[in-house]
């Protein structure tokens, strides 16, 4: 009919929430993976393997739905720009868990005892990162039913905050870990060490860009 | 003279035949704009939404309609240019409400936007312009009314934003919302009580026997205000601050008291389409009544039959509930989005804006100027995404609609004319 049900249209953020549930379920069976890859359980890694990848493929497939929901010729409340690009940082959590993931899978990589609960920790929170930023997004909709008032506004701005407040302590296990493994890399086969800085590199990437969809939603909001 | 004397009985039931038949068209099409919204954001239940509908639709077109029905009826064409051929006007209108309601039949059955506003002026200059001459067409009272064409969605747009951005402001900032609302909604409820009093009474209701001066209506309009605003806070004391699911829609308390206030704007609104928009299908009809009726004189200062109104609000009623609720079921399904503290906005505004028109006599579509408000709502963060597409196929509509009214009027007033001859 004339209109009125056609013009408002689904809101984009409803699948941006659901693609984070993804990225973040990938994150948190990443962790699962590097715990069993420690413990050399390969059988249980691979199984987790298989998991990230479907999360993976759900995720590329709500990203692709988000973007279909937000073309020119919807009028959007907050810029286009800020969405595409908020769910293309997001999309990148679940590419690097599956990087990672792959990667040790492939090479059947041991983590070195000496280091392995640095490592861990580090892991456990690069994956927190990820949580927090995925609270921040799960806020969108408060967001939006205050229409981007005050308490919404500083609620995230919290969220914010803690999670510059964790970044800043994964880079400091990820220092931390580096000189650890650098200490004892002489010991070790040069390629093994070589994709370990990789693997660790990889990982501090995943905190990064899960910090950056944070700031992406803290944009939006401020704007 | 001769042929309205000798056919004049004849004409007329036609006259109410297709004056009827396109009330009956509002009705089941145009309405769903009106009360979807308020079904959408599950502020009404569809058969809660089709019992407001008929009473404050049927209460508009009475109260308020006169002003419009007289535009259409005598504004656009000059009268007494016709003294001498009144059959001329007769069959003219005639026209036009054929015109206007094949125009709808066949857009309705297509699924495309049109405005019945739109297609009975286009049908009545048309046939005005081209069947008796050009000077026939009031051309300024014309530029007026497509001007307020384009102003009166940019008018509901703005009063909509306000009002959200009011609702930002009192409500939605502060540390507790929900009490907050409880306070400032009734607010908004005496806002709509008193609105839709004040036009309606300063226009003033000669025809139900009721003659205010600009302070008595004043005064009569902050009663209503109040007593609106009362008995929705009595409503609102029900209101408890918890989720509740209604259909697949969580609505949290603060919601639920922007749904009873929803439930007003959509009285308001459902008056405001019966103000303005039965003039479309009665404001031909009550032309042919009063040329018919005096034998075939057309009076100027001629009154207006109050039974044309009655039988106009009828039509609408009888539309709404014939298949009218099928069309409110669909709009409303489809706007989850628009929840009870956007939809109050843009409801309110829009009925504002629509009602301010009637009470001057401006012929508008009720849809646009919803549209317009939906806009304004979006501007201010409330809608998270808009189709501007639907609003370009929408001002496309209109500008088509225009011609083809036109033309068919034109078509049907040669045919009546060649058939009468």
């Amino acid at each position: 009919m004339d209109g009125i049900s056609d013009l408002i249209k689904k809101s984009p953020f409803g699948p941006i929430q659901s693609h984070m549930e993804k990225s973040k379920a990938s994150a948190n069976e990443l962790l699962i993976f590097l715990k069993a890859a420690v413990d050399e359980d390969w059988d249980k890694a691979i199984q987790s393997r298989k998991i990230i990848v479907d999360l993976e493929h759900e995720a590329d497939r709500l990203k692709a739905e988000v973007r279909s929901l937000v073309p020119k010729s919807i009028f959007l409340s907050v810029p286009r720009e800020d969405v595409l690009e908020l769910v293309k940082r997001a999309d990148e959590i679940p590419n690097t868990a599956k990087d990672i993931s792959g990667l040790m899978i492939g090479r059947r990589m041991e983590i070195p005892p000496q280091i392995s609960s640095t490592f861990i920790q580090f892991s456990e929170e690069a994956t927190e990162i990820c949580n927090v930023a995925a609270d921040a997004i799960d806020h969108i909709d408060e967001l939006f039913q205050f229409a981007f008032s005050g308490n919404a506004t500083k609620e995230m701005q919290k969220l914010i905050r803690r999670l510059d407040a964790l970044e800043d302590q994964s880079d400091e296990s990820e220092i931390t870990l580096r000189a650890e493994l650098f200490s004892i890399e002489k010991n070790l086969p040069s390629v093994d060490v070589i994709f370990l800085y990789d693997v660790i590199n990889k990982i501090g990437a995943l905190a990064d860009r899960a910090e950056q969809v944070g700031h992406r939603i803290s944009l939006i909001a401020s704007r | 003279m001769d042929i309205i004397i000798q056919y004049g009985p004849y004409l007329l039931f036609s006259g109410c035949l297709f004056g009827f038949f396109m009330a009956w068209g509002i009705g089941a099409n145009d309405v769903a704009n009106a009360m979807g919204t308020s079904v959408g954001a599950r502020a009404l239940t569809l058969s809660q939404a089709i019992l407001v509908a008929c009473i404050f639709e049927f209460a508009g077109a009475y109260l308020a309609g006169g002003e419009v029905t007289a535009t259409i009826r005598k504004g656009i064409i000059d009268p007494s240019l016709l003294s001498q051929t009144p059959e001329l006007l007769v069959f003219g209108m005639l026209a036009s409400l054929l015109a206007a309601g094949t125009w709808l039949l066949i857009a309705s059955v297509n699924g495309w936007p049109v405005s019945t506003t739109h297609s009975i002026v286009g049908a009545i200059v048309g046939f005005a312009a081209v069947g008796i001459s050009v000077d026939a067409v009031s051309w300024t009272q014309v530029t007026s009314i497509i001007s307020s064409w384009v102003v009166s969605p940019f008018i509901a747009g703005t009063i909509s934003f306000f009002i959200f951005k009011s609702v930002q402001h009192l409500i939605l900032n502060k540390k507790n919302p929900f009490e907050s609302a409880k306070k400032f909604v009734p607010g908004y409820m005496f806002l709509v009580g008193f609105v839709i009093a004040m036009v309606t009474l300063s226009k003033g209701l000669k025809h139900i026997g009721l003659n205010l001066n600009f302070e008595q209506s004043l005064m009569y309009s902050i009663g209503a205000g109040i007593a609106v605003a009362l008995l929705g806070t009595l409503l609102l004391r029900k209101v408890k601050n918890t989720e509740q699911q209604r259909g697949d829609v969580v609505f949290d308390g603060i919601e639920r008291v922007f749904a009873v206030l929803m439930v007003f704007t959509a009285c308001a609104m459902a008056f405001a389409h019966g103000s303005n928009d039965v003039a479309n299908a009665v404001g031909p009809l009550a032309a042919i009544a009063n040329v018919v009726q005096s034998g075939g004189e057309i009076a100027v200062k001629s009154t207006m039959p109050w039974w044309i109104l009655l039988l106009g609000g009828a039509g609408i009623v009888i539309g709404l509930a014939t298949l009218g609720y099928r069309v409110i079921e669909t709009v409303g399904r489809n706007i989850t989005e628009l929840t009870p503290s956007r939809g109050f906005a843009a409801e309110l505004a829009a009925a504002t804006t629509v009602v301010l028109a009637s009470g001057t006599g401006l012929p508008i579509s009720t849809t646009h100027t919803l549209v317009g408000a939906v806009l304004g709502v979006g501007l201010a963060r409330g809608i998270s995404a808009i189709d501007l597409r639907v609003v370009g196929r929408i001002i496309m509509s209109w500008v088509v609609t225009l011609p083809v009214g036109a033309g068919l009027s034109i078509l049907f007033f040669f045919t009546i004319k060649g058939f009468f001859s």
